[in-house]
Order: structure tokens, then C-alpha cells, then sequence
């Protein structure tokens, strides 16, 4: 047994030592595999990075109040009379002046052009009160200031900033026929809200001909989750025409857009994959066969079978690690933290930051140590029956 | 003749690594042209086109009305050959994952405006005299199994009725088939009057304006006409050709293109270092043989050919193969309806996709025929 183990010890040495007479062959796997993982990867960051903004934005303390079957906010409205009733719900947690917790908001989609390509995106511009700072945990200003209340002032997210153009500081700025100015940029780190342009609710309901409608109402609660309270009262009110759910649960919901590209890169790199294989395989049988002589030699000198198979898979699974390490590599400096922005749930642009963490990197590190097995497999066989008389092969 | 045969036999004498490379090649051809596909089908999602027609819409966001007063203003202007309506509608059928892409439009003129979407004139007829009906793609009625005369409760997430609820019953009374394959058929129109009617909220209001124009030439002056008739207007307008407007909006999903483009072309590269390196090693080993070639009169430029030739059919039996699967795997992908019924194999793809074959086969022959043509025959001859 020691004696085998230290057989393929030394077979195994041999074929790494010998690696660099087949440079290019070697590289030509490396490079084949690198990029199989760097697109497998690139697809995984998208939506990774898209999931973590969209699902870090819900709370569960937040009960997200919208219109019977608008499911969203873009599609929902209810009146004033309707906000105030639900104000006094029980369950909702008053603040320190006594006053119930809420943030009745409106939702307008406008344009913007993106810094990339130029052509007009939507963007939500949303109506708050004072009340919607509070509704957002980590909430601050990065530059200028708020909005001061009945004026044609706006705050722009820093995502918007990133993305897209005409928002700089002190820029007027026109939807329709409305003139407004921006006086200040926010953050709310991780969001989609950084995607978003505030001003003032009622100013914006005057100039887009809300009347005095809202679309969204957002409270926080005593007890995180519990929305008995507000479910009981809207029950036993017919006027009140409205679904209720956490914050958390609302953007949950959202945040599955995007899972489709998981599927999509699994499936593309799955395919690309075996082209590699069908490379990998090649390079290795042409190897095996090059080493042909050599391996014969070792048999006639009272070598078995098994170091010979264990040195061509061990060469096969080390190019493959060497390809899934440099794309990933590869894919984490080009792709982790580039900053994107696609349409969400809402019909307006969330901006995000492609994501690769240790899990995805592990994925792609799999993805090739699978190719490199079975890569290697066959031509180990091959190998390891590599008949003695061959020794005298060229 | 005789070259192809040399070629032939050249991939004949190793036939596992003959397949493998053939192998990878259809591998790359085979992403490619469901990509192909799958970005045209992108294309099409966002709603037919046509160089000749115009599309208006509130210069905020085109998901922001405009009054239906509007339509008669346009209709003045000189050049307009003819024009529609149409407004979201936000539907959905039963639930709300049921989505479906619906308009309310004015039946007749859109019918008139539309010939892309195609029905028999007396299924259109009923469309656009009954009050109460839908006129449904040929991809959302296969989807729910609709048939003609079929009472359907179109459900609208946005639009309130005035008794307060979402649900509008309507009667299938048209089913259109696409012009063409690439004409997305997963979508359905009603009547607008009978929708402006029922909802409780933004009545005569209306999303966008349709305008046909005598042709492309003429477009730019009418743009510029339509949006300075409603400057300083509470609703200032933003007219675009209507290829511009679909193709903003698939823009709005970021640069899906790009990726596509990315993927396609990690694919080639892989395939060419594959293919490339393997026929460079093949070469190699007949270094000797190629020596006797030249030795009985071959010229170095036909040996090149010969090994050119060899990649060339690599190339182009793996290539035809893999586009050939695609067809069968876009058909299946068809099936599934909704945003991938659009998606076609287009003689475009084939053809670019020919193009590509030639030029892998000549790319990877062009380093492993370069070694062959400098093979010296005296250097070749003492190795042996």
C-alpha cells in the first residue's frame, strides 16, 4: 500500500514537472475554463446584486399599505379621508409627540437619460412628508440639504447620481410644465430608495394633478410583523379599499425578478461548459498520448495502472482549478461592485451594484473542479491501460 | 478535388479528436444563434414597428397621460395620413401573475393602423362594433386556452370601476395571428370607449397617440410640428418614430445586449483557442509527412489550402449542426408562448452565422497552415 501511494506520489510529481512542455495545450484549458466560470459568474453577480438592494430595502416593522389588487405602487391610489382613517389603526406605533407614525406618499414616474447610451428611463419621483425620513432606517444627506416644505424643491438618491445625468446639484430641472430645483442628494445605504427622487407630497400632488389622492401608505408598527391591528380595522370599514403587508414581504416579492438570470447563466455556462469539456478532453487525451512512451517505461519498470491514471487526473483537475481561479479572478475585478440599473417591480429603474460573494465564487470554483474530473477521467483510463509494448512508440 | 479528399482524410486519421472539435464548434454556434434569437425576440417584446409611423407621449414619462382632445388636434396637422389611440390597462387574468401586456385602444382606426396583427375581417368587425370585446393574440389565447365567443373577466390592477371593483367582463370576438414570426402576438386590445366609460378616474385620458405619416422623410417635420402645437401646455408632448420608442424601452432593462454580446463572445474565444490549438498540435505531428509532400511537388500555398480546408469543414459541420439544433430548440422555446414566442431564426442569423463559420475555419487553420508552409524538408528529413 505505501508502496503504491508513493508510486502515484511520484507519477503525480512528474506530470506537474512535465506541465510546462505543454504550455500552450495547458493554457489553452485554463483560459477555455477561466471563461465558462467568468460567465457563469458575471450572470450570478446581476442577480445576486439586484436580490441584496431589492430585499434589503423591506422592513419588518413597516406595514406597506396600498390599493385592493394594485399590487403595486405604481398602480395603487386611495384618497386623504381613507390615509387618515387608517392613521388611527391600532398597532401603529406614536411617536415621540404623540402622533402616529406614518408616511402617506405619492409615486410619479418621470425621465431620465442614462449617462450610458442616452436613451430616456423611468425614474420615480416620490411625494413625502416629513414623516418618510423616519420610515427609513439610515436615512441621511450626502450633499446640499432637504427640501424645504411648499416649494418646488427636490433631493435626488445617490443611485440616480450614479447612473444617471441632469440631476447635479443646483440644476433646474423641468417635467412637463413644472420647474424645480435640486437643492440636495440622500442615501439610504443598500435601497432601492437611492434610486429615487423626493420632493414635497403636497407640491407634487398640485403639479401632477393629483388632487389630494395618495398611493402608498407606509406605518410603523409596535410589534415587527404584527398587522392585525390594521387588518381588523379595514376589514370592518367599507371605505377602506386597501392591501396590507409588511414592508418586507412587499419587496420579497420583487426581489424574485431577477432570479430568471440564475437560471439563464446556469443554463449558458452549462452549455459553454461542454464545449470546454470537449476542448479539455482533447488537450488531456493529446497528453496522455504524448507521454505515451514515457508511461510504458514506467510500467516495464514495475509501475501500476493506478499511479499512471492518478498523475493525468491530477494534471486535469490542476489546469481546471487554475481556469475556475483565474476567472474568477478575473470575473471579481471586472464585475464585483460595477454599478447597473434595470427596470423593478415598480416600471421605474432601480440602480444596483453587481454582487459576487464567497458563495457565487464557490459555484464558479465547482463549476470547474466538475469539468476538470471529468475532463480528466477518460484520458486516465486511457493512461492507466497504456500497454507495455508501447515503449517503443515514438 | 483532390485537396478536399487530402482534407478529408487529414480529419478522418484522429476521429475522437475530429468529433470533439466538431463537438465544440457546434457548442458555439449553438449558443449563438439562440442568442440570435433570443435578442430579436427582445427586439419584438417591446411592440412592432413600422418607418412610417409616429408615436406620441407626455414629455414627463410616456406612462403619464394625455388628454383625448389631443388626437383631433393632430389630425389637423398637415401630412398626417391617419392616427390612433391607445392606453395600459394594467391587466391581468384571475390573478395577479396572470399579467397580461393590454391596451384599451379606438378599435377601428388602430385595426387600420395595425395590419401586423392579423385576424379574419369578420372576427375585426365584431371587434370594433361591439362594445364589450377583445380582440386577444393568437400567444395569450393559446396560453389560456380562450376560444372565440368566450366570456372573459379581464381583471386591471390600476383602473377602478365606478361600482368599485377591477374586473372587466369582456367577449373574445377576433384572435390575431403575427404578420410575420417575429410579430409578438402576447398581447389583446378592447374597446377604449367601453374601458373610458366604466373606470371611475382619468376619464378622457389617454396614453399614447399613434400617427401615420406619408414616410420617413416627412417625419421629422411632423415631430417637431405635434410637440410645438402642445408647448407651454399643461401636457407638453414627446413624438418619436415609433422604432425609437420600443427601442428606449428595451433599453430600460439595461444593457441586455451587451451581455448577450459578452456571452457570445467568451463562447468564440473558447472555441477558437480549442479548435486553434489542437489543429497546431495536429500539424506538428505531420511534420515528416509534410516534408514527403513537398519533396513529390506540393507547393507550400496548397499544403496552407489543405490545412485551411481542414478547419474549414470543422468549422461548418459543427456550425450547420449547431444552427441546426437551434431550430429545433427555438421551436421548443416557442412553445412556451408569452416572450418567447417571437423568438425566429431569421435568414439574418444564418447568414451571419455562415459568415462566422468561414471565419473560425480560417482563423484557426491560419497559424497551424503558417507552420506547415515553413516546414523545411531538409530539417524535417534528418529528425526521421
Amino acid at each position: 500500500m505505501t508502496s503504491l501511494f508513493s508510486q502515484i506520489v511520484a507519477v503525480v510529481k512528474m506530470t506537474i514537472a512535465g506541465l510546462p512542455s505543454r504550455f500552450w495545450a495547458s493554457i489553452t484549458t485554463i483560459v477555455s475554463i477561466a471563461l465558462v466560470v467568468a460567465t457563469l459568474l458575471a450572470f450570478l453577480a446581476m442577480a445576486t446584486g439586484f436580490a441584496r438592494t431589492v430585499a434589503g430595502t423591506g422592513q419588518p416593522d413597516i406595514a406597506m399599505i396600498i390599493g385592493t389588487g394594485s399590487g403595486a405602487e405604481i398602480n395603487s391610489g386611495f384618497s386623504a379621508e381613507a390615509a387618515r382613517l387608517l392613521e388611527e389603526a391600532p398597532g401603529i406605533k406614536r411617536g415621540a409627540d404623540g402622533k402616529p407614525m406614518v408616511s402617506p406618499e405619492v409615486y410619479v414616474v418621470v425621465d431620465a437619460m442614462r449617462k450610458v447610451g442616452g436613451s430616456p428611463s423611468n425614474i420615480s419621483l416620490r411625494g413625502v412628508t416629513s414623516g418618510a425620513m423616519a420610515m427609513r432606517e439610515g436615512f441621511h444627506i450626502t450633499e446640499g440639504r432637504m427640501f424645504e416644505p411648499g416649494t418646488n424643491e427636490l433631493m435626488v438618491g445617490v443611485g440616480v447620481l450614479r447612473e444617471f445625468t441632469g440631476f447635479e446639484l443646483n440644476r433646474e430641472i423641468t417635467f412637463g410644465a413644472s420647474k424645480w430645483k435640486v437643492v440636495g442628494a440622500f442615501e439610504v445605504p443598500g435601497t432601492v430608495f437611492d434610486s429615487e427622487i423626493w420632493a414635497d407630497l403636497p407640491v407634487v400632488q398640485t403639479l401632477f394633478n393629483r388632487g389630494n389622492a395618495i398611493q402608498s401608505m407606509r406605518a410603523r408598527l409596535e410589534r415587527p410583523g404584527d398587522l392585525e391591528g390594521i387588518n381588523t380595522l379595514v376589514k370592518n370599514d367599507p371605505r377602506l379599499r386597501v392591501d396590507i403587508q409588511t414592508e418586507r414581504d412587499y419587496f420579497a416579492n420583487e426581489a424574485e425578478a431577477l432570479q430568471v438570470l440564475v437560471i439563464f447563466g446556469w443554463v449558458l455556462a452549462g452549455t459553454l461548459a461542454l464545449g470546454a469539456l470537449a476542448g479539455a478532453l482533447n488537450t488531456m487525451y493529446a497528453a496522455v498520448e504524448a507521454r505515451t512512451k514515457e508511461l510504458a517505461t514506467l510500467r516495464a519498470i514495475g509501475f501500476g495502472g493506478i499511479p499512471a491514471f492518478f498523475g493525468a487526473m491530477t494534471e486535469s483537475i490542476v489546469l481546471a482549478a487554475a481556469g475556475g481561479l483565474l476567472g474568477g479572478l478575473v470575473a471579481y475585478l471586472i464585475f464585483n461592485g460595477v454599478s447597473a440599473s434595470t427596470l423593478g417591480g415598480n416600471f421605474t429603474q432601480v440602480v444596483f451594484k453587481f454582487t459576487l460573494g464567497p458563495q457565487q465564487l464557490l459555484a464558479g470554483l465547482s463549476m470547474a473542479l466538475v469539468l476538470g474530473v471529468i475532463g480528466g477521467f477518460f484520458p486516465a483510463l486511457r493512461a492507466a491501460r497504456t500497454p507495455l509494448l508501447k515503449i517503443g512508440a515514438e | 478535388m483532390k485537396d478536399i479528399a487530402l482534407s478529408l482524410a487529414g480529419l478522418g486519421r484522429k476521429k475522437l479528436r475530429t468529433g470533439l472539435l466538431v463537438f465544440a464548434v457546434f457548442i458555439a454556434f449553438l449558443i449563438y444563434a439562440v442568442l440570435a434569437a433570443f435578442s430579436s425576440a427582445l427586439t419584438a417584446a417591446a411592440g412592432s414597428s413600422s418607418g412610417d409611423r409616429l408615436t406620441v407621449s407626455n414629455k414627463i414619462n410616456f406612462t403619464q397621460s394625455l388628454p383625448l382632445a389631443y388626437v383631433n388636434r393632430v389630425s389637423t396637422i398637415e401630412g398626417v395620413r391617419d392616427l390612433s389611440y391607445s392606453m395600459w390597462f394594467g391587466g391581468y387574468f384571475q390573478e395577479q401573475r396572470n399579467f397580461l401586456i393590454a391596451f384599451a385602444v379606438e378599435p377601428e382606426s388602430y385595426t387600420r393602423i395595425y395590419k401586423e396583427y392579423v385576424a379574419p375581417p369578420e372576427q375585426v368587425k365584431a371587434f370594433i362594433e361591439n362594445r364589450d370585446s377583445v380582440m386577444v393574440g393568437r400567444a395569450v389565447a393559446d396560453r389560456f386556452g380562450w376560444k372565440l365567443g368566450q366570456q372573459i373577466p379581464l381583471s386591471s390592477n390600476i383602473w377602478t370601476r365606478n361600482d368599485g371593483t377591477n374586473v372587466y367582463p369582456v367577449i373574445v370576438r377576433a384572435i390575431f395571428d403575427g404578420a410575420t414570426a417575429q410579430t409578438s402576438t402576447d398581447l389583446l386590445f378592447i374597446p377604449y370607449e367601453y374601458f373610458d366609460e366604466a373606470r371611475a378616474f382619468a376619464n378622457d385620458q389617454i396614453g399614447n397617440i399613434h400617427v401615420v405619416t406619408p414616410g420617413s422623410e416627412q417625419n421629422d417635420r411632423i415631430i417637431n410640428e405635434i410637440d410645438t402645437l402642445f408647448a407651454n401646455s399643461r401636457a407638453e408632448t414627446r413624438t418619436t418614430t415609433e422604432e425609437a420608442f420600443n427601442a428606449a424601452f428595451v433599453d430600460q432593462q439595461g444593457n441586455i445586449g451587451l451581455i448577450l454580446l459578452g456571452v457570445m463572445g467568451a463562447a468564440f474565444v473558447t472555441i477558437l483557442l480549442i479548435v486553434g490549438n489542437a489543429m497546431a498540435g495536429a500539424i506538428r505531428e505531420r511534420t515528416g509527412e509534410i516534408a514527403v509532400m513537398k519533396t513529390v511537388g506540393f507547393t507550400s500555398s496548397r499544403i496552407a489550402g489543405i490545412v485551411i480546408g481542414e478547419t474549414l469543414l470543422i468549422a461548418l459541420i459543427g456550425g450547420l449542426l449547431g444552427v441546426a439544433i437551434s431550430w429545433f430548440l427555438i421551436s421548443f422555446a416557442r412553445s412556451f408562448g408569452q416572450f418567447f414566442g417571437a423568438m425566429a431564426l431569421t435568414p439574418g442569423i444564418i447568414l451571419s452565422a455562415l459568415g462566422l463559420m468561414v471565419l473560425l475555419g480560417i482563423l484557426t487553420g491560419a497559424i497551424p497552415a503558417w507552420n506547415a508552409m515553413r516546414v523545411n524538408v531538409i530539417t524535417a528529413f534528418r529528425r526521421i
